[in-house]
């Protein structure tokens, strides 16, 4: 699983901070780009603002997404990540503390690939990003990237 | 005639005689002319007679025709008297009538009146149904920013406190430990706070939609995970193969989830336990109950039991919110039932609810 990036998406340093533990816990070492808000999400994924230049082969093997962001909030993220052929068919995993049903709507009619409430309990936090990590990085086969142009 | 004649009988009484012979024809001749004189009066007279008893009659005739006259004329009086009455009660009726319209026509104000207060109270009721849809908008986006907001600083603090036990066990003494242990209990209870309340307002705030539902499935299926979650416990359980209700599935999921779970609880301090689900029925209305040998609960108390936030048991005997009563007494309430319990210390409780209005 080396060279397989994960692109964290969230806003809150304290979750960043307990999710990249708990990933090194497990002994997951993969390279984590953490985007701060949905915007900065958006142009690391289309090389675009501050994140111009950046190579597009380098496509994360998951998105774990926050759905309450600032800027450009979790649903707008994954809309538009759905609209463009470049980013249609990427793993992406609804990663919030919701669990509300009308998020869990929202977010698999959105295109998400995944929905996971970050449970409070550390212990099951803990074991939720390990099963996650295990299984988008080991066990799932992601879809070819389209060539590019 | 010469009357010296009448005295002498002589030659000259010849001519006498015949002198009084010419006069007493005369006489006579008077006499006759007198009496067809008389005759002429008596006819005259019966003429007149005639005439006048012709007269009487006509007089009688004219009479009648009078006194009919008369009577025509009672009548036409009886008549007009009659027609006075009509009149007077055709008049009645008028006022009667008129009294009617005035009747009517306040009738027709008060209706009018009516009409426009119950105008108003409809626009009210639209305002309050317009406030109660914003308050739910509110309540919505409160119980939204509730689950997500204040569950994230309480992972921080759960998490970076099992983070200090893990990564720093060996710089902690035993009391900065149990200290630990503390903050991420408070943690963690404060969490099943938030997840209860969220279950609390959702019931509050859910469709109600009505399906036939057999408790007795739904209890098992409750039953069967507590015991995984606990297998070290050993718990009967007694239900009739089918319990049936027609309510709303989810919320009564809910609702037996409280009731089995604190049942499940309550007799965790008991070597072996049972739990019972069953129905009856009282006043043609179906009555379930469910029914554990734990703890119970004292009788004196029992008017706390479905309020928010109220224990009769210490956390530290029996762990819990203090919501999920409270959250039993929604789903009933949605249904228009009743619920209610019966218990004793250390002699089990009973929780006995209905699911129909009345």
């Amino acid at each position: 699983m080396a060279g397989k990036i994960i692109l964290l998406v969230e806003d809150n340093l304290h979750d960043e901070a307990l999710t990249m533990r708990a990933l090194r816990k497990h002994g997951i070492a993969n390279e984590v780009i953490v985007a701060r808000d949905g915007a900065e999400a958006l142009d690391i994924l289309f090389a675009t603002g501050s994140h111009e230049g950046r190579p597009l082969a380098e496509m994360p093997e998951v998105v774990l997404l926050d759905l309450n962001l600032p800027k450009i909030g979790g649903f707008e993220v994954l809309k538009r990540l759905r609209a463009d052929d470049r980013t249609r068919l990427l793993p992406i995993v609804i990663l919030t503390s919701s669990g509300e049903e009308r998020d869990l709507t929202e977010g698999y009619a959105s295109g998400a690939n995944s929905f996971v409430s970050k449970p409070v309990e550390f212990a099951e936090f803990s074991q939720a990003i390990q099963r996650l990590g295990m299984y988008w990085l080991l066990v799932n086969k992601a879809a070819p990237l389209p060539t590019a142009t | 005639m010469n009357v010296e004649a009448s005295g002498f009988v002589s030659p000259t009484v010849d001519a006498a005689l015949v002198g009084a012979q010419s006069y007493a024809s005369a006489i006579l001749n008077i006499l006759e002319d007198s009496a067809d004189e008389t005759a002429r009066l008596v006819d005259t007279q019966r003429a007149v007679l005639n005439i006048l008893d012709d007269f009487a009659g006509e007089r009688q005739r004219v009479e009648a025709t009078q006194s009919a006259l008369l009577n025509i004329l009672d009548d036409a009086n009886d008549e007009k008297l009659q027609l006075a009455d009509t009149q007077r009660a055709v008049l009645n009726i008028l006022d009667d009538f008129d009294a009617e319209r005035t009747n009517a026509e306040l009738a027709n104000i008060e209706l009018r009146r009516e009409i426009s207060e119950r105008q108003r109270a409809e626009t009210a009721l639209q305002r309050a149904k317009a406030a109660t849809e914003a308050a739910n908008r509110e309540l919505e986006a409160f119980s939204y920013s509730v689950a997500h907001d204040l569950r994230a600083p309480l992972r921080s603090i759960d998490g970076f406190s099992q983070a200090l036990l893990e990564d720093f066990s060996d710089g902690l003494g035993d009391e900065a430990k149990t200290y630990l242990r503390h903050v991420r209990n408070s943690a963690q209870h404060m969490a099943r706070l938030i997840t209860d309340l969220l279950s609390l307002s959702r019931v509050s705030r859910a469709e109600l939609g009505r399906t036939p539902v057999n408790l007795t499935t739904v209890t098992r299926g409750i039953i069967e995970r507590l015991r995984r979650n606990d297998p070290h416990r050993t718990v009967e359980f007694v239900a009739p193969p089918e319990v049936p209700a027609l309510a709303d599935g989810a919320l009564l999921a809910i609702l037996l989830e409280n009731l089995v779970g604190n049942a499940w609880k309550f007799t965790s301090k008991h070597s072996t336990a049972r739990i019972e689900l069953g129905w009856g029925e009282e006043g043609g209305q179906p009555v379930y109950f469910v029914r554990d040998d734990g703890a119970g609960f004292d009788m004196a108390y029992q008017a706390k039991l479905f309020s928010v936030f109220q224990r009769l048991h210490s956390v530290g005997d029996f762990d819990g919110t203090g919501i999920g009563l409270a959250t039993c007494s929604r789903v009933i309430q949605r249904h228009g039932g009743r619920i209610w319990a019966e218990g004793a210390v250390e002699q089990g409780a009973t929780f006995f609810f209905t699911l129909e209005d009345g």
